[in-house]
């Protein structure tokens, strides 16, 4: 993806295409596969828990010898189906969700929907990815995929649990359904880890600190033209950390909202150029969250910007906001050198 | 910090703006507490002030200038009942209050955060006001362990908050039945503002429960047309758009004029049960609710999105002509849900009509849209008739 400086999770991952023809064939010609159906493909929206849970799905699903599809990224097309066919009141990610749906229902069998309630114990998720699976049988009813959930509650379930069941509901032996889980989760693990350290290599000159929630920063419809304006711009950046270990319990409850915080707090001018926070419209976590965090920021005393993305957001309009905002940052710069000492 | 600027009085507003000391005068001096308004709810709201030894500073509906202030000082992207309680504690903040209170620490969506947000906007203000929040945290929460009441009078000025609260349940009902048959129009929201006044004036519990044997004789002498068969329609969704007439453009009136009778789904009473779980045989009960909704709805998203869903499919089992289902714009829980009516609509044939609000709906457009639903409603009655 242009401009994430690979640090984003989605941005290395295979490029699972919708098209029939593009299907991920099964490692192993797959007894599972037979069971649950022969040719029953299973389809991935490339949207939400896409991001959320990196590689997760996917690595799950062919540990257990089945079929993925994953639709495919973001484009024009798919803006314009979602204005289409979504619920005018949505977030953009979930408009989104919708549209990548749209295009996987005549392609797929079933389609993968999780229950997001909770992604870090202690947390819940956005209220919104609740209704995720009820809203997309809505969606597909009358075509040929149906939906296939599971319940992701870190505070009721381990998500290792969680997968596994789904893998015996697939059909699969209790020892692969297992393996597989424990896979899966390794993966996401990795994906986070490498996308961390990815971002810490941008040493000698002071990063931007790019905020936002998983599914926002992956996908490249939404973020990819604020990365990529920063980064023609030779502004070095460092994507947040969605690992799960930098949570800590506080007032903030909502998951990423809470990591994004916490990051935040440790932000200071000596090691930190900015603050820039890409959010989508009607974004009911970061509508409350922002102001939070521009009081952070402010007490930090680091520059803190939000871009806000919808469906007609104008490359024109993005260009001279990020360009005004960098300016700040490198005048700031001159204005107060670097102090020897980090902290604050 | 301006001290008693002029606040214009909202059409109920309960308690005014701290009275001009006279000479000789014995001023009250207990302290005020602004409380966010849920319609007609904030006449018993009220009472559990002066069970604290408080005043309360507080209104049955969101006037325009207290809309204004939230507009200019809550986050744009904010939801409309944080803007217009924002509105409402600027505005007492600004008469010299100094003490609000606000749900806070439950629940999955904004809501869990007015709380802490109005006291950052607040500060940020330069105003001098502490908002309360009502978590759970023992028995005692913070706003009781601050005031610190008197056991006994306490627990009767609850009881008396209990008794009005069940008299604004019974005064909404007999509104709700009577104003699509009345025949002069206007009447029966004449009476209910009367029977409301004197609920909130009321100081004794014996004289609440006189006016509450009154209130059924009160509305029975409005002039009604009997031979009308009003179209019945539910109100489910968020609960302050539900509740505040202000936010709602007067929507149980204006169904009500056009030959609606409404059943909002949102009764103070009958939630507090639902919330903790009151009387085993309770049909509204969370857990009933949500085995209702199951068919369609897998978890509660949180907010009343459980009792949207449920509702919904009870009207359309009950024969229920159709529903109208509103929330602030971009409503977390609500809108999460709004494919799903759509689908109950479709799949269970009741008429569901989404109405999201927000600071710049307009009032001919919200009347438009329920005349043209109440059209529907007459065409397919006509057509089961045929």
């Amino acid at each position: 993806m242009e401009g994430a400086a690979g640090v984003i999770p989605s941005a290395e991952m295979k490029d699972h295409s919708c098209r029939p023809d593009r299907v991920t064939q099964p490692t192993q010609q797959g007894s599972v596969a037979g069971r649950a159906g022969a040719g029953s493909v299973i389809g991935v929206p490339r949207a939400i828990f896409y991001y959320t849970h990196p590689h997760l799905w996917e690595t799950f699903l062919s540990g257990l010898d089945l079929p993925v599809v994953v639709s495919a990224p973001s484009t024009e097309v798919t803006v314009r189906t979602a204005a289409r066919i979504s619920e005018a009141e949505h977030c953009l990610p979930n408009k989104l969700f919708d549209a990548h749906l749209h295009e996987l229902g005549p392609a797929v069998d079933r389609v993968l929907v999780p229950r997001i309630l909770s992604t870090v114990r202690g947390h819940i998720a956005c209220p919104k990815l609740a209704a995720l699976p009820d809203a997309a049988r809505v969606l597909l009813a009358g075509q040929r995929a149906s939906v296939l959930s599971l319940e992701v509650d870190e505070n009721r379930r381990p998500l290792l649990d969680s997968l596994a069941d789904l893998g015996l509901e697939l059909g699969a032996p209790p020892d692969q359904a297992r393996a597989a889980a424990e896979g899966a989760i390794a993966a996401m693990t990795a994906a986070e880890t490498r996308a961390t350290d990815a971002a810490g290599e941008s040493a000698g000159q002071r990063p931007v600190l790019i905020l936002g929630h998983p599914y926002t920063l992956g996908d490249r419809y939404i973020a990819g033209p604020i990365l990529g304006k920063l980064k023609r711009m030779n502004v070095p950046l460092q994507v947040m950390s969605f690992s799960r270990s930098t949570v800590r319990e506080s007032f903030v409850k909502w998951d990423t909202s809470a990591k994004m915080y916490h990051q935040l707090l440790e932000v200071s001018p000596a090691g930190w150029a900015g603050v820039v926070q890409i959010t989508s419209f009607n974004c009911g976590c970061d509508s409350m969250m922002i102001e939070l965090f521009r009081s952070v920021a402010r007490d930090r005393g680091v520059p803190y910007m939000v871009v806000m993305v919808d469906e007609h957001t104008a490359q024109g309009g993005l260009e001279t906001r990020i360009e005004a905002f960098v300016d700040t940052t490198a005048e700031r710069l001159a204005r107060s050198p670097r102090p020897a000492a980090a902290g604050w | 910090m301006q001290a008693l600027a002029p606040v214009e009085l909202p059409r109920y507003l309960l308690t005014g703006p701290l009275p001009e000391r006279q000479a000789g005068d014995s001023v009250d001096q207990r302290p005020l507490v602004a409380i966010p308004n849920l319609g007609n709810y904030s006449i018993a709201f009220t009472s559990v002030a002066e069970a604290l030894g408080v005043r309360a500073w507080a209104a049955t509906r969101t006037t325009p200038e207290a809309m204004k202030l939230g507009l200019e000082a809550a986050p744009e992207s904010a939801c409309l009942p944080f803007k217009a309680y924002l509105g409402l504690f600027i505005q007492a903040a600004r008469a010299g209050v100094k003490y609000a209170v606000m749900v806070n620490s439950v629940g999955t969506c904004r809501l869990r955060y007015y709380r802490g947000l109005f006291q950052q906007v607040l500060d940020e203000m330069g105003f001098d006001m502490y908002v309360f929040g009502l978590g759970y945290d023992g028995l005692k929460p913070p706003l009781v362990r601050y005031f610190d009441p008197r056991p006994w009078p306490f627990l009767k000025w609850v009881g008396r908050a209990a008794v009005k609260m069940a008299v604004v349940d019974d005064i909404e009902l007999a509104a709700w039945r009577t104003r699509p048959l009345e025949l002069e129009p206007g009447a029966t929201s004449r009476v209910m503002s009367q029977c409301l006044r004197e609920l909130d004036q009321s100081a004794s519990k014996r004289a609440t429960q006189s006016l509450r044997a009154d209130v059924p004789r009160r509305f029975a002498a409005i002039p009604v047309d009997p031979e009308r068969r009003p179209f019945r329609v539910g109100l489910v969704g968020e609960v302050s758009v539900l509740r505040d007439r202000y936010l709602n453009h007067d929507l149980e009136d204006l169904l009500g004029r056009l030959g609606v009778e409404v059943r909002n789904f949102f009764l103070l009473g009958a939630e507090l049960g639902n919330i903790f779980n009151l009387g085993t045989r309770n049909p509204n009960s969370r857990k009933r609710l949500m085995e209702v909704a199951r068919p369609y709805l897998g978890a509660e998203v949180g907010g009343h999105a459980v009792e949207s869903v449920a509702h919904t499919i009870r009207c359309a089992e009950q024969g229920w002509d159709g529903v109208v289902h509103v929330c602030p714009s971009g409503c977390m829980p609500e809108v999460s849900i709004r494919p799903l009516l759509r689908k109950i609509s479709a799949d269970l044939d009741i008429p569901v009509l989404p109405l999201s609000f927000d600071e710049h709906t307009s009032h001919v457009g919200v009347t438009t849209r329920l005349e043209a639903f109440v059209d529907v409603l007459r065409d397919r009655r006509r057509k089961d008739c045929q």
